[in-house]
C-alpha cells in the first residue's frame, strides 16, 4: 500500500475523534469539518499542532456562503468550513496560530472586507498604499532603498524595500502587489474551457500546472475522470515545464555570478525544452495542451522522437551540471547565502524546493497524488543546509526525476491503444479542490461550478506562500547576496499576485 | 574556468541569423492565426473567440485582431475552412491596425508621428532597451529575457538592454497596464531621452488581455504612445526580434510584408 493512502487513514481516524459530528461528506475523498465561525482559530490551531500545513483562507459559496480554511494534512486536503451569517464583518485570525496565513488573510479582507481579529498587520494586501515602510525614519546609521517595481534587468514588476548600512541587509519588506489583475474574479461565468485559458495565463511560467490544477478541481467537482492517455500527456507537459523553470534558476544564478558560458549553456538547455514544447504543443509554454476533462489535442510528437531528444538533451544536461557544481567561484557565492532553518518553514508554512531543501519532503505529486503520478515512481529530492546551494541542489535533483518520470510515462503511452483524450463534461453543479506541483511549489485551486459555468475559484499559489520566506532568509546577508538569494527562490509575481 | 572555454566551444554555432537570413520554422508552431477565407461569415462566429479578437462586419467580411488574439486555436477547431494557424513570426505592426487582419489598414494615421524609421536612423547599430513589465504573466519576461541567450544573441545586432530608462532608446512594455503600474510606467517614459520608442510586447501589452474590469487600464497605448505592436501570447523570441528591428528602422513593415 502506498504510504498516502495508509496516512489517508490515519487522518481519518484522527478527525474521527476530533471533530466527531463535524465532517461533512466531501468531493474527491478530501473532508471538509464544519465548525462554528468563532471556532475556527481553535481547530485550525489543533490540527496544525497535528502536523497539517496550511494551504489558504478562503471564501467559498458552495454548499454555503462560508469562510474556508485549507490544510494539507496526511494525504488529504482537510478543510474548516464555517458559515458565514448576513452580517459577519471578522472572524479570529488563523494568524495568531499560523504565521503562515497573514498574506492569506490579507488579501481576503481586502477581498471580501472579512476582518480577521488580532491579526497582527492590517496593511491592504491588493492595493497597497505606496508609502508606509519608506517614511520610516532610521537613526541616521542606516537608509531606506526602495528597489522596484522597475528593477535593472528582465523582471517582473515586484518591489523590495531594503534598509541597510551600506552592506549589510538590515531589514526587508518584499512587495508583490504591482501586477493585480484580479484574474480570480474573471473565471466567473466562463465556461471550464474558456476559463482553463485564464488558469494558463495567471503565472506564465507556471501555465501547465495551472491549467491542470483547474482542470482536475473541475474535474473532481463533476466527478469526471481524464483518459489514461490524456493523465500520461499531462504528467509529460508539467515535468517539461519544471525542468524549464529550473534550468532558467540555474541560468538566472550563474549570471549573478558572472559566468558566462555557464549563463550561455544553461540558457540553450532551457530554449532545447520551450523549442521541444513547441513542437509537441504548439506553444512554448504548453499552452492550450490542456483541457478540464482531458487534452486540447492529439500531442504533435510520437512518444520515440521524445525518447530521442530526451537522450540527447540528458547527455548535454549532465555536463553542464558536473562543470556547474565544479566551478568554485559559483558554488562559493550559494553556500551559507539566505540560510533558512526547518521550523522557519514550518512555521510559514513554506513549500515546493525551498520547503525541500530545509529537508521537509513535501510535494503534492507524493502525498496527494492525482492523475497517472499514482502509477509512476520517483523520488522526493531533499537537502538539508537550507541555503542557495541546498535550493539548486534539489532542483537540479528534480530535473534528473522529471527526466525519469517522462520516460516512464511514455513507456505506457507507447503501449496504449489510442483512443480519445478528452471526456466530455456535464453540465452539472459542484465544488471541490484541484492541485498540482508547480515548479515553484504546491499549487492549490478551489473551483465551484453552477449550470456548466465556472462560478467561483479561489488559487492558493507557492510563489505567494513562499515569499514570507524569502524575507525571513536574510540573516546577516549584504546586498550583492541579494540576487543570488532572490533567484534561488525561484518565484514569479504573477504568481503571488494574480 | 578553462573546462567552460571548452564547454562552450564543444558545441557547433547555433545562433539564428535571422534578419539577414529567416529563421527556420518550428513545425507546429502557433506563430499566428490566419484568415484563409474572410466572406459572407455569420455573425455567431464572434462567440467563438473568448477574447473578441472576431468581428464580422454587417457585410459579412471576417477581421481577426491579433492584438487581442491569444492563439487559443478555438476559431480553428470551430472554423478550419476559415482559420488556420501559421508557423511565421514576424508578426509585429507599426500601427494598432497592421495588427488587425482582414480590414484594409488605415495609413493616414502613420502621418501623426513623425515616421518612426527618421527617428531612429540616428541610433542604428546601437540600440539600449529598458524593459517593463506593466503587469504580465511571466512569460513575456522569459522569452524578452531569451534574446539575450546565445540562439538569438541579440547583441549582435547592437540592440542591448540597459538598465536604466535614462539610458534607453526604446522601452520595451509588457503586460496589460494594471492600476499600480501607470505612474512608473509614466516616469520611465518621461526620463528617456529623445528620439524614443514604445513597443507594445504581446497581446497583453497590445489590449490589456484577461482581467477584470477596473483593474487593468488596457494596453499600453491607454498610457503611452506606442510605436511597435507585437502580438502572441507570449510573442516568441523572434517576433520579439522583428519588433524591435521594425523599431529600429532596420527593418521595414513594408519589405516584411
Amino acid at each position: 500500500m502506498r504510504p498516502a493512502r495508509r496516512t489517508a487513514e490515519h487522518a481519518q481516524r484522527f478527525l474521527e475523534g476530533r471533530f466527531r459530528g463535524a465532517i461533512e461528506q466531501a468531493p474527491g475523498g478530501n473532508a471538509i469539518l464544519r465548525l462554528p465561525l468563532s471556532a475556527l482559530d481553535r481547530a485550525a490551531a489543533l490540527l496544525s499542532a497535528e502536523g497539517a500545513r496550511f494551504i489558504s483562507v478562503f471564501v467559498a459559496e458552495q454548499p454555503e456562503r462560508s469562510l474556508m480554511a485549507a490544510f494539507a494534512f496526511r494525504g488529504q486536503v482537510v478543510s474548516l468550513r464555517a458559515p458565514l451569517t448576513n452580517g459577519a464583518a471578522s472572524y479570529p485570525a488563523l494568524s495568531l496560530h499560523l504565521p503562515g496565513a497573514q498574506l492569506a488573510e490579507r488579501e481576503l479582507r481586502d477581498r471580501e472586507g472579512l476582518t480577521p481579529l488580532g491579526h497582527p498587520d492590517l496593511r491592504p494586501a491588493l492595493r497597497p498604499d505606496v508609502d508606509g515602510f519608506e517614511q520610516r525614519i532610521t537613526d541616521g546609521e542606516s537608509f531606506v532603498i526602495p528597489y522596484g517595481p522597475i528593477r535593472s534587468g528582465i523582471f517582473e514588476a515586484i518591489q523590495h524595500v531594503v534598509e541597510t548600512g551600506g552592506e549589510d541587509v538590515l531589514a526587508l519588506e518584499t512587495r508583490p502587489y504591482f501586477k493585480h489583475r484580479g484574474l480570480e474574479q474573471r473565471f466567473a461565468g466562463l465556461t471550464p474551457e474558456r476559463a482553463v485559458l485564464v488558469a494558463e495565463r495567471v503565472a506564465g511560467i507556471a501555465t501547465v500546472a495551472h491549467a491542470i490544477a483547474f482542470s482536475e478541481a473541475v474535474e473532481a467537482a463533476l466527478q469526471v475522470k481524464a483518459p489514461e492517455q490524456a493523465q500520461l500527456w499531462r504528467v509529460v507537459h508539467a515535468e517539461l515545464e519544471r525542468v524549464a523553470n529550473h534550468l532558467d534558476v540555474a541560468m538566472k544564478l550563474a549570471e549573478d555570478a558572472a559566468l558566462a558560458v555557464g549563463v550561455a549553456r544553461f540558457g540553450i538547455l532551457k530554449e532545447d525544452v520551450l523549442r521541444l514544447r513547441a513542437r509537441l504543443c504548439g506553444s512554448r509554454f504548453g499552452r492550450g495542451a490542456i483541457r478540464p476533462g482531458g487534452l486540447a489535442t492529439q500531442p504533435l510528437l510520437a512518444p520515440d522522437e521524445l525518447h530521442r531528444w530526451l537522450a540527447e538533451f540528458e547527455r548535454e544536461l549532465v555536463r553542464d551540471r558536473r562543470l556547474l557544481l565544479r566551478t568554485a567561484s559559483f558554488t562559493d557565492r550559494l553556500i551559507g547565502s539566505g540560510h533558512l532553518d526547518r521550523d522557519t518553514v514550518e512555521r510559514l508554512a513554506g513549500v515546493g524546493p525551498v520547503a525541500r531543501a530545509v529537508g521537509i519532503s513535501t510535494d503534492a505529486r507524493f502525498e496527494r497524488p492525482s492523475g497517472a503520478y499514482a502509477r509512476l515512481g520517483f523520488e522526493v529530492v531533499t537537502a538539508e543546509a537550507g541555503d542557495a546551494m541546498a535550493r539548486l541542489e534539489v532542483r537540479l535533483g528534480e530535473i534528473r526525476e522529471s527526466l525519469h518520470l517522462i520516460r516512464q510515462a511514455l513507456d505506457r503511452l507507447r503501449r496504449l491503444a489510442p483512443t480519445q483524450l478528452r471526456n466530455e463534461l456535464p453540465a452539472a453543479a459542484g465544488a471541490a479542490f484541484g492541485w498540482a506541483e508547480a515548479p515553484q511549489g504546491e499549487l492549490v485551486y478551489w473551483t465551484e461550478l453552477a449550470d456548466g459555468a465556472v462560478s467561483r475559484v479561489h488559487i492558493s499559489s507557492p510563489s505567494l506562500h513562499n515569499w514570507p520566506l524569502f524575507v525571513a532568509s536574510f540573516r546577516g546577508d549584504v546586498l550583492t547576496d541579494f540576487s543570488f538569494i532572490e533567484h534561488s527562490f525561484g518565484l514569479t509575481p504573477a504568481g503571488a499576485d494574480r | 574556468m578553462l573546462a567552460w572555454i571548452a564547454r562552450g566551444l564543444h558545441k557547433r554555432i547555433v545562433t539564428s541569423r535571422y534578419p539577414r537570413r529567416p529563421e527556420p520554422l518550428l513545425p507546429g508552431f502557433r506563430g499566428r492565426v490566419e484568415v484563409t477565407d474572410s466572406e459572407a461569415a455569420p455573425a455567431e462566429l464572434e462567440e467563438v473567440c473568448p477574447t473578441g479578437a472576431i468581428r464580422v462586419a454587417s457585410d459579412g467580411r471576417v477581421s481577426l485582431d491579433r492584438g487581442r488574439c491569444i492563439l487559443c486555436g478555438a476559431c480553428v477547431a470551430a472554423d478550419p475552412e476559415r482559420f488556420r494557424f501559421a508557423s511565421d513570426y514576424e508578426t509585429a505592426a507599426r500601427r494598432r491596425g497592421g495588427i488587425v487582419v482582414g480590414t484594409p489598414v488605415q495609413r493616414e494615421l502613420e502621418a501623426l508621428r513623425l515616421p518612426l524609421g527618421e527617428r531612429a536612423r540616428p541610433l542604428r547599430r546601437s540600440l539600449h532597451i529598458r524593459h517593463v513589465d506593466t503587469g504580465s504573466d511571466g512569460a513575456e519576461e522569459w522569452e524578452i529575457q531569451a534574446l539575450t541567450n546565445p540562439y538569438y544573441d541579440m547583441q549582435r545586432l547592437g540592440l542591448y538592454f540597459t538598465l536604466s530608462p535614462r539610458h534607453a532608446d526604446i522601452l520595451l512594455v509588457s503586460g496589460g497596464v494594471t492600476r499600480a503600474m501607470e505612474e512608473p510606467l509614466r516616469r520611465a517614459y518621461e526620463v528617456m531621452p529623445e528620439p524614443k520608442a514604445v513597443i507594445a510586447a504581446g497581446t497583453d501589452a497590445c489590449s490589456g488581455g484577461f482581467a477584470t474590469e477596473g483593474e487593468v487600464a488596457g494596453g499600453v497605448d491607454r498610457v503611452l504612445p506606442v510605436d511597435v505592436y507585437v502580438p502572441g501570447s507570449p510573442p516568441s523570441p523572434i517576433a520579439l526580434l522583428h519588433g524591435l528591428l521594425l523599431a529600429a528602422g532596420i527593418l521595414s513593415e513594408e519589405a516584411a510584408a
